[in-house]
């Protein structure tokens, strides 16, 4: 039925708008023989789908790190810290993600890239370290920016991860804390042995959706000149006039990406049922 | 820290760390250095130049690799100092922010000298001259062969988001609607699509694209209706690059290579087969 009806959407689309498709071209953007080399390489979009991964894999990652240390404040004993956490979280979720990159990006960025010049430093490394930072993060030429966008994402992403920790630490049973305390365990070794844990098994799948939504979210930090997928996509599409070909191929490489990721999660969620029943 | 009242014991460490920011954004203002940022680039051995996609200026062809006048312009300037050209796409709407802010040394984008702009940024010499053009829908705008058929409040012109195209439209065609896209292509799409009257865009991609479409898009008017300046810009209080950059151009421009450079992207279309 859902087929179906995308099908009539896209018939219809079709015979409302004028548009001269040229779907022959598309494939050369995506893997392109070189014949100077001899090799295939990847085309315009391909690269943009590598830059993309590596924006949601590191983002994550530093989002995972952030969150950890906000949501532990924010279950902490100490009130200061406690409302260091609430006011990251109050401020971030409060602000659209837009906004937030790019006042990340033209003010704070701005402030950090001047103070420690990454690019410089990358220029003037060793050969092994460029090749090694530009396939892991990105070149010289982007590694500034890129590093904002993923701190921007981060942070952003952060703020979710926070109240994801949050609730899995206050989901474990208050009698947890008050047995482990009574065997006489430091707070670190009761968060460590005990609440941790079991928090975990809570924590997890909404931290893997959280990772599906960074992937998401990254399509964002386009507007910031990241040359992701979105990116490379409009810019393919300025040069070539091929609006709806690239847009039609940049839905279906997010679907896939996340997809995926979202079928991945499942059989891990499984797994870690059947490995605790 | 075990004497102090609760109430300051609870303030303390906020207090610290506000203080500590406020020195940290306080030194991070001071840290900026007054080199010109011709001797940053030599010092780096990289110039790195802000661009935005506009066919033929600059474009990506099929490997990926970044062609146009414009790249060839960066191209030979990055050469002749010695540098390697190092092109930093930038959605056109931030340009201006990208450049102030340090992402890149210099714009080299057929960015328009207009007076506006001048105030934020500095600009080098024109090394180009370009034109508004318009092309519109045979259907929409039946009939319409002056700018005056296109200036009535019925009317809605497509262009792109922050160009001139925007400042020639406001100018020529007061009355007219305009409806703004962040890059050239949703424009051009919204005309096929026959949304819109016509867009107002630099001269040739309308040409180029009436020809692409000739059976639903003509061209309106013979010539273009007006004439813009084009420079290079760089950050304001910095005219050390300025005049290097002023007397680049007249070197280029008295050898022909410009003019030659011109006529191949603008005049020809023996590029396309790089794109497609």
């Amino acid at each position: 039925m859902l087929m179906l009806g995308c099908g009539w959407l896209l018939y219809r689309a079709n015979a409302q708008v004028s548009y001269q498709w040229n779907w022959s071209v598309l494939p050369q953007y995506l893997y392109r023989f070189d014949e100077a080399s001899g090799k295939w390489l990847p085309g315009l979009i391909t690269q943009g789908v590598f830059t993309t991964l590596r924006l949601s894999l590191w983002s994550t990652i530093l989002a995972f790190v952030f969150g950890t240390g906000m949501g532990l404040l924010r279950t902490g004993r100490s009130r200061f810290g406690r409302m260091m956490g609430w006011g990251y979280v109050e401020i971030i979720r409060n602000i659209p993600v837009l906004v937030w990159i790019f006042i990340f990006y033209y003010f704070i960025s701005d402030q950090l890239v001047r103070a420690i010049p990454v690019d410089d430093y990358l220029r003037n490394a060793p050969e092994a370290i460029q090749s090694t930072v530009s396939f892991l993060v990105a070149g010289p030429s982007q590694i500034s920016v890129f590093l904002s966008g993923i701190v921007a994402l981060a942070v952003y992403e952060g703020a979710y991860v926070t109240e994801i920790i949050r609730a899995g630490i206050q989901s474990v049973d208050k009698g947890q804390w008050e047995a482990s305390s009574a065997l006489g365990l430091s707070r670190l070794q009761q968060m460590r042995y005990v609440i941790f844990p079991q928090a975990f098994r809570t924590i997890l799948p909404p931290l893997a959706g959280q990772f599906i939504s960074t992937i998401k979210d990254s399509a964002i930090v386009s507007v910031i000149s990241i040359q992701e997928l979105t990116f490379q996509g409009m810019e393919l599409m300025a040069a070539t006039f091929m609006t709806f070909e690239v847009w039609i191929t940049i839905m279906a490489l997010y679907f896939l990406i996340c997809l995926s990721c979202s079928l991945s999660i499942e059989r891990l969620e499984r797994f870690l049922k059947r490995k605790t029943a | 820290m075990k004497n102090l009242p609760r109430l300051q014991k609870q303030w303390l460490p906020s207090l610290v760390m506000a203080v500590l920011i406020a020195f940290f954004l306080s030194g991070l203002a001071l840290a900026e250095s007054h080199e010109s940022t011709i001797d940053k680039a030599m010092k780096r051995g990289v110039l790195r130049v802000g661009m935005s996609t506009f066919v033929p200026w600059a474009m990506k062809d099929k490997t990926g690799q970044l062609i146009g006048f414009e790249i060839d312009v960066a191209t030979r300037l990055a050469k002749d100092m010695g540098l390697k050209p190092e092109f930093v796409p930038t959605k056109w709407s931030g340009i201006i922010p990208a450049l102030t802010t340090g992402k890149f040394d210099v714009i080299i984008g057929g960015m328009g000298i207009l007076p506006s702009r001048n105030l934020k940024v500095n600009f080098s010499i024109p090394y180009d001259y370009t034109g508004m053009s318009m092309v519109a829908h045979k259907t929409n705008a039946a009939g319409f062969s002056s700018l005056s058929d296109f200036n009535k409040p019925d009317v809605v012109i497509a262009a792109r988001l922050g160009s001139t195209a925007v400042t020639a439209t406001k100018k020529y065609l007061p009355k007219a609607q305009i409806r703004m896209f962040d890059d050239e292509s949703q424009a051009y799409q919204e005309l096929v699509n026959g949304r819109v009257h016509a867009v107002v865009g630099s001269a040739p991609t309308p040409a180029f694209q009436a020809i692409k479409y000739p059976d639903k898009l003509f061209l309106p008017l013979q010539a273009n209706f007006t004439k813009e300046p084009i420079g290079f810009a760089v950050r304001k209080g910095d005219f050390d690059t300025l005049n290097y950059f002023n007397n680049w151009i007249r070197f280029v421009e008295s050898e022909g290579w410009l003019q030659e450079r011109k006529h191949y992207w603008f005049e020809t279309k023996d590029w396309e087969s790089k794109i497609q």
